[in-house]
């Protein structure tokens, strides 16, 4: 009874996923049937989207522009993050209610409105076209999530950690590292997978700041996919599953990892 | 531990210069650009003060603009949080398969949004769409994304689907810190499920799901990507939120000042929510 | 330029290789029209804008030449080599008696037809829009096939929904902006066009999918066998009588009534660019004959000198008219799509609709302000 129940869920889930395997099914639709409405299934199946979108679309360097900036931003947002994180958690900052308002209000401008002087910014600082404007943009919109996770799960590791620390003869800095970084690590994890995603697929000032395709992303590389006024759904689906499958497969693998570390008071019985 | 002053102060800085150096220079520019009248095409700047602000409060699609983007973030927000609860609830009693069912139920939310609006796009495709083709038998062929009663909905529910993941991610983990024993002891007491959700459950949900409600709150408040694919703010202008009033007027029409004010308008109420949030996070803080 | 077959970069070493010591780099833009306007708008307008030559969408010229972002070619562009090339573009390309731009490649709205069905009923292609709405509904009729629709075109709130209001509008015999720039120059007519594209939707000559449906809804419909009627870019074209398509051998082409609305590209150069000469020696390379065709055959987009056309088409392209040639274009149409569709969807009168979009467009352009 037990068992099937938990199936039932199992099943649940699986057709709310069902707009992803819709995807996926139209990835390997041959082009010519994607909009005849008699079938229900396609005759066959076939690789020709991607082989596409491997061999003559600008996908493969998207792939590496990403995984590059997701990188990046993902190890400078975990640092400033981690070290913030603390400060805010457990230290006493002045004006600690005000500066989380400012901290979570300063990303919040509407991004369409902020977009164009960012990109003067950007220009006048000749890092148009390069890995880095994105970077930056990226890291900074991560940071007060990534600040909010870390200083949550920092805040609930027990007092008597670092005190310990102390009588050991380590100073603050000492305890951070070898005693309170380690605890907080699935919390700075859970922060760093969330912001990986977020850098994977943001998309508006990867748009604005990037002109080639030297340094286009996955997402930007997606939304330029139509030829002149044709949409080819059957390689955009082949692309999008493509463009999706290293987010997917980190959450997937990590997703364990990603619970515990959103467990503030998990420490607290 | 007076001398943690300096050390916070040095541990937070760089944060906090990596937030301001992005967001200081645009925020301050679009702030100038509303007060003035600014058409780059005919070289019109000038310093007109608050005139574009007076020009929103008497606009009908400024004001279409406000409801449509209010209606948006109500309904996706607590559609979000009731399913969110709900699949964590489930997601906690199972026993087998649970980290299938994560694994399933993360898939969603780690789409990029623009992959997102394609798949929904292609799903509400009137004649070879899926969301069609099972309605159609029930209903006639559907319109969903071209008829006015229905286009916003559309968008919430694929807002709701992209998103409500990670609360129920949220939920579930704060839900695996509640011991089974308080758990036992209610049902010793004879209390029943519901009872038991209401009294123990949701006050220990609600500290994370008010943080959560938070983020997706201003999110769906400056949400874009969705209606601009899906419909560009159209039909009638019933999906035209905020964002793409100001993206109308900022990329479209190159009313500059205008769009600048929008943009202003809208960050106004993104701080106020923020600030009523953060409030009522403090007080529950207090209070525990 | 898009695609595998970009014949732009072997124009461009072409370019090179006969004008030693020259480079050119291209750039290429994001697709959205709306997200090139902005990026053009912000770097014209910090006058150091990195580029000569630009690619230009047909509704732009006006509005860059009245900026002041674009140089004067009244002079390097004789009216002899004007003569070449399509009216429309010329005219497209002028301002206050000058010209600013080359024309490139050309689209004409068009209207296709399912020959086999029309022949069933001996039809001939119609010539008002009424005629159209008849005709679509008698098809209909007969077909008793619920899967087929009549008149299908592009309603979707968006640019491509004023390009088909206007050209009812032209039918009808009225535009948007008057000889003297007055919005709504004869409203009657205004209305009974914008009403008689509302009247499809109820009367069913046009299905309700065409209030979501842009150039490829559309397109996909019709190339799929599910429509009579389809106003739609040359570009579908050889789509349909491409290999494996439902609709082989059975479309025919038309002139819209009243006229196409004129798409497409000029080449423009920037006024402040420091190489004004071998910019224009670029411009001239890339829109000469040779080079039209080279792009034509390639991908599809035609060139603008009429004698360069598939005859069967010069009739078609010949009856191209520009949408309001204003700098103001991008204000009116984005102010005119909520409206606009609110018509199409019967959320407001076609009468409420044109006035509510008169009183939003007079604000915008009173001098005064």
């Amino acid at each position: 009874m037990r068992a099937l129940r938990d199936a039932l869920v199992v099943a649940a889930l699986a057709v709310y996923a069902a707009p992803v395997a819709w995807q996926a099914l139209t990835s390997l639709t041959p082009e010519a049937e994607l909009l005849a409405l008699g079938r229900a299934w396609p005759s066959r199946l076939t690789l020709e989207h991607y082989r596409a979108v491997l061999g003559e679309s600008p996908l493969p360097r998207a792939l590496v522009n990403s995984a590059g900036i997701a990188a990046a931003t993902t190890l400078l947002a975990t640092v400033l993050g981690a070290l913030g994180g603390y400060a805010l958690g457990r230290l006493r900052v002045p004006g600690r209610p005000a500066l989380m308002l400012g901290i979570v209000m300063s990303t919040a401008f509407p991004a369409v409105a902020t977009v164009a002087p960012l990109y003067l910014l950007v220009r006048a600082l000749g890092l148009r076209d390069t890995w880095w404007a994105v970077i930056l943009a990226d890291t900074s919109f991560a940071l007060p999530l990534m600040l909010w996770l870390v200083a949550g799960f920092m805040r609930e590791l027990p007092r008597e950690l670092e005190e310990a620390a102390f009588v050991d003869g380590a100073g603050r800095l000492g305890a951070l590292r070898h005693v309170v970084l380690p605890a907080a690590a699935p919390g700075v994890a859970a922060g760093a997978v969330v912001t990986f995603l977020f850098a994977w697929n943001e998309f508006l000032f990867a748009y604005t700041f990037t002109a080639t395709e030297a340094s286009r992303t996955v997402p930007v590389a997606l939304a330029l996919f139509p030829g002149v006024f044709e949409v080819p759904w059957g390689d955009i689906a082949a692309a999008a599953l493509l463009a999706s499958a290293p987010p997917v497969l980190i959450v997937v693998f990590l997703q364990r990892h990603l619970v515990r570390g959103l467990l503030s008071g998990a420490l607290k019985e | 531990m007076s001398g943690d002053r300096p050390l916070a102060v040095a541990l937070l800085a760089p944060a906090l210069v990596a937030l301001g150096a992005v967001t200081a220079y645009p925020v301050a520019r679009v702030l100038a650009l509303s007060l003035e009248r600014r058409v780059p095409v005919f070289g019109i700047a000038d310093f007109v003060g608050l005139a574009n602000y007076r020009f929103l409060a008497g606009d009908p699609a400024f004001w279409n603009a406000v409801r449509v983007t209010l209606a948006f973030t109500v309904v996706s927000v607590a559609l979000e949080v009731v399913l969110g609860v709900l699949v964590a609830l489930a997601l906690r009693r199972q026993q087998r398969f649970r980290a299938a069912s994560l694994a399933l139920l993360l898939l969603p939310w780690c789409l990029p949004a623009v992959v997102t609006a394609r798949t929904w796009e292609w799903l509400y495709h009137p004649t070879a769409g899926l969301v069609s083709r099972l309605a159609s038998p029930l209903s006639g062929p559907a319109n969903w994304l071209g008829d006015p009663s229905t286009a916003l909905g559309a968008l919430v529910v694929a807002d709701v689907w992209r998103t409500m993941p990670f609360l129920a991610l949220l939920a579930f983990a704060r839900l695996g810190t509640i011991p089974a024993s308080v758990y036992e002891a209610a049902a010793v007491d004879g209390a029943g499920r519901v009872a038991t959700f209401r009294a123990i459950t949701l006050p220990l949900l609600a500290p994370v799901l008010l943080v959560a409600t938070l983020f997706r709150t201003l999110d769906a408040l400056r949400a874009f990507d969705l209606m601009f694919v899906l419909t560009g703010g159209g039909p009638a202008g019933t999906t035209e939120t905020l964002t793409i009033l100001a993206y109308r007027n900022l990329f479209q029409t190159l009313q500059l000042g205008v769009g600048a004010a929008v943009a202003v308008v809208l960050f106004a109420v993104v701080v106020g929510v923020a600030w009523a949030y953060l409030r009522a996070i403090d007080a529950g803080e207090a209070a525990r | 330029m898009v695609g595998a077959s970009d014949p732009l970069p072997g124009l461009l070493r072409e370019f090179e290789r006969r004008h030693g010591g020259v480079r050119v780099t291209s750039e290429a833009l994001p697709w959205t029209a709306d997200v090139q306007h902005q990026f053009y708008v912000i770097n014209l307008e910090g006058r150091s804008a990195g580029f000569d030559v630009l690619m230009l969408d047909v509704i732009w010229v006006a509005e860059f030449a009245r900026a002041g972002w674009l140089l004067d070619l009244s002079t390097r562009w004789l009216p002899a080599d004007r003569r070449e090339h399509a009216p429309a573009t010329v005219e497209a390309a002028a301002l206050d008696g000058r010209v600013w731009a080359v024309p490139w490649v050309m689209n004409v709205g068009l209207l296709y037809y399912r020959a086999d069905l029309l022949a069933r009923h001996g039809l001939a292609p119609p010539a008002t829009y009424d005629a159209l709405a008849d005709q679509a509904l008698r098809v209909l009729g007969a077909a008793r096939d619920p899967a087929l629709a009549g008149f299908v075109w592009q309603g979707r709130q968006y640019e491509g929904l004023v390009v088909n209001v206007l050209e009812s509008f032209w039918a009808a015999g009225t535009d948007l902006l008057g000889t003297d720039g007055r919005v709504f120059p004869d409203p009657g007519r205004a209305r009974a066009a914008l009403a008689s594209r509302r009247a499809m939707l109820e009367s069913g000559a046009s299905p309700p999918l065409v209030t979501a449906a842009d150039e490829e809804l559309s397109r996909r419909e019709f190339g799929a066998g599910r429509a009579v009627f389809l106003r739609n870019w040359p570009y579908a074209l050889p789509l349909f009588e491409a290999a494996g398509s439902p609709v082989r051998g059975k479309v025919g082409i038309a002139p819209l009534p009243g006229g196409g609305a004129l798409g497409g590209a000029h080449l423009g150069i920037h006024a402040g660019t420091p190489h004004p000469d071998l910019a224009w020696r670029l411009v001239e390379f890339l829109s000469r004959p040779e080079a039209q065709r080279a792009i034509a055959a390639a991908t599809g987009l035609h060139p603008t000198r009429p004698a360069l056309l598939d005859p069967a088409l010069r009739e078609i392209f010949a009856g191209a008219r520009p949408r309001p040639v204003t700098p103001w274009y991008q204000t009116l149409s984005a102010t005119l799509q909520p409206e606009l569709s609110a018509a199409i969807v019967g959320v407001k009168t076609p009468e409420r609709a044109l006035a509510d979009a008169a009183v939003r467009l007079r604000y915008f352009l009173d001098p005064a302000r």
